[in-house]
């Protein structure tokens, strides 16, 4: 049975985010923010939730290797700055100790008493929203694939990789299938590597959420988008499905204008493999 | 009736050698025992696990106040303004534990059992099991047990359950020949479940284990065989 493998500092997994930064991203949605500001605040809400997951008293255990790839204009980056631009994967103990910054907030609780409670927090943040020139989709899942391939080399034992990847546009330097193919036929010996897929849009029209078939899917990018991700395995499935989503036998990794929550979920999903070290 | 009011065979060993063992276990010759299994993804479930066999041992009655007073204890141990934010926050999510209490009264005439999560108390007479509590299939062991947290938030769960029905079993050693009680973590719980069907009684191999070497010994051997999974495992016996 694969994505069985039991996730541990000996056998992490990987997390690579692929964040589409072309100029389209700068459209405003229905919440009054850009796409590419709410993609940018998903993104580091999920690496806090990762880092978080992994701390302890005694320090941050390396479960997860992550990375983020950027793409947008000509570029094809790592998404981080600082100290960890200089590659694309990084285990998660680096991730916590180099942020851009850490900003304060105000959070409410439960304080266990009936009452509700003002908490300072310190929320970090990795990602800035950027948004600029064309959608050089096929190089950034390129370096996707390349990506992976090396992490499967390093890890053969290890849950295998899973890619989340964030556009709202066309690709314009090619189609990037042959390259999601190819990132999806690379494999350890727990599964194969899983490519999932989020089309941001403020077209309108109806949601697709986790499709078996582009029956519903009105135009071409949306359905290059839907074959070029993998079905969600049945732990991830069984997840979506506690979360209120109608999720079939073949369901596919993939949401088409989704609404915010919809995108929170889509990150949620994706970065919950089966931990069996979680006792 | 056999005389129970003796001191119980404890025995507990990490995931790996060079782990913390984030169980806790507390037995008393007055027939009080405790265990507790510290979720290992959370923040500091090793001294939960602790504090939460410390209080049962002080008080096994277990009720919301009780529950406030275990967590007044563990905040008691950090600084949380003074926390780098991922330990803030990871402190702030909460750390997890299981417990299961255990109290005989009348030298056996009344065993009652708490429990909370996936530690496992087997009652057996012979190599015969019983019963057990909560569980009595090994695919109970699946699913996500539902922990006592450190933020209250995390014990929302406790609201919808009656403490008195839902989390506790009233057992007794009367009219058993030889009886016995066990208490262990999920590995050994999952374990024992899994295997009670087999010719061999899995009490009657646990029965053979009585020092901390034997325990090691026997644990590495089913942890080989893939029957039994990689966890710190711990078990109370009074045999």
């Amino acid at each position: 049975m694969p994505y069985q493998a039991e996730i541990s500092r000996d056998n992490p997994t990987c997390f690579l985010f692929v964040i589409d930064q072309s100029g389209s991203m700068d459209e405003i949605t229905e919440t009054g923010r850009s796409k590419a500001d709410f993609v940018a605040d998903v993104l580091n809400k999920t690496l806090y939730t990762l880092v978080t997951t992994c701390s302890k008293a005694d320090g941050v255990r390396n479960y997860f290797d992550v990375g983020v790839i950027a793409y947008g204009g000509t570029e094809v980056v790592s998404g981080f700055g600082g100290a960890l631009s200089g590659g694309i994967v990084h285990p998660i103990s680096a991730i916590s100790e180099n942020t851009l910054r850490v900003e304060e907030r105000q959070k409410k609780v439960d304080d266990g008493a009936g009452g509700i409670l003002e908490l300072k927090t310190k929320f970090p943040v990795w990602f800035d929203p950027k948004s600029v020139g064309g959608t050089p989709m096929r190089a950034a899942l390129e370096m996707t694939r390349e990506t992976v391939a090396n992490w499967c080399e390093a890890h053969p034992a290890s849950y295998p990789p899973t890619v989340l990847h964030v556009t709202d546009g066309q690709s314009t330097d090619g189609t990037p299938e042959e390259m999601a193919d190819g990132l999806r036929r690379i494999a350890t010996k727990d599964g194969q590597a899983l490519l999932f897929n989020l089309h941001v849009t403020t077209q309108g029209g109806p949601e697709i959420l986790f499709p078996t078939s582009e029956t519903d899917l009105n135009d071409e990018h949306s359905r290059l988008l839907l074959r070029m991700s993998s079905p969600l395995p049945p732990h991830l499935a069984q997840f979506a499905d506690d979360k209120g989503y109608a999720i079939a036998d073949g369901s596919r990794g993939f949401i088409f204008n989704g609404d915010p929550q919809c995108i929170v979920d889509f990150f949620e999903i994706g970065t919950r493999p089966k931990l069996v070290a979680d006792r | 009736m056999r005389q129970k009011s003796r001191l119980p065979l404890a025995l507990s060993i990490p995931k790996t050698e060079d782990s913390r063992n984030e169980d806790g276990f507390y037995r008393s010759a007055k027939g009080v025992y405790a265990l507790s299994d510290g979720a290992s993804v959370s923040f500091d479930s090793a001294s939960w696990a602790r504090i939460l066999v410390r209080h049962y041992a002080r008080n096994p009655e277990f009720t919301h106040e009780w529950l406030s007073g275990a967590i007044a204890e563990f905040r008691k141990l950090y600084d949380r303004e003074s926390l780098p934010w991922m330990q803030q926050a990871s402190y702030d999510r909460g750390s997890f534990a299981t417990l299961l209490g255990v109290r005989i009264v009348d030298e056996g005439g009344l065993i009652q059992i708490l429990a909370i999560g996936d530690s496992l108390a087997v009652l057996c007479d012979g190599d015969c099991i019983k019963a057990t509590f909560p569980f009595t299939a090994a695919s109970a062991f699946t699913r996500s047990p539902q922990l006592l947290c450190t933020n209250p938030v995390g014990n929302a769960f406790l609201d919808e359950v009656d403490f008195a029905y839902d989390l506790v079993a009233d057992w007794t050693f009367a009219g058993l020949k030889q009886p016995a009680l066990l208490c262990m973590t999920d590995a050994l719980g999952h374990w024992l479940l899994s295997q009670r069907d087999r010719n061999s009684s899995p009490i009657s191999a646990l029965r053979k284990v009585q020092t901390p070497r034997a325990f090691a010994r026997f644990v590495h051997e089913e942890r080989a065989a893939g029957r039994m999974k990689r966890d710190d495992t711990t078990l109370i016996a009074l045999w």
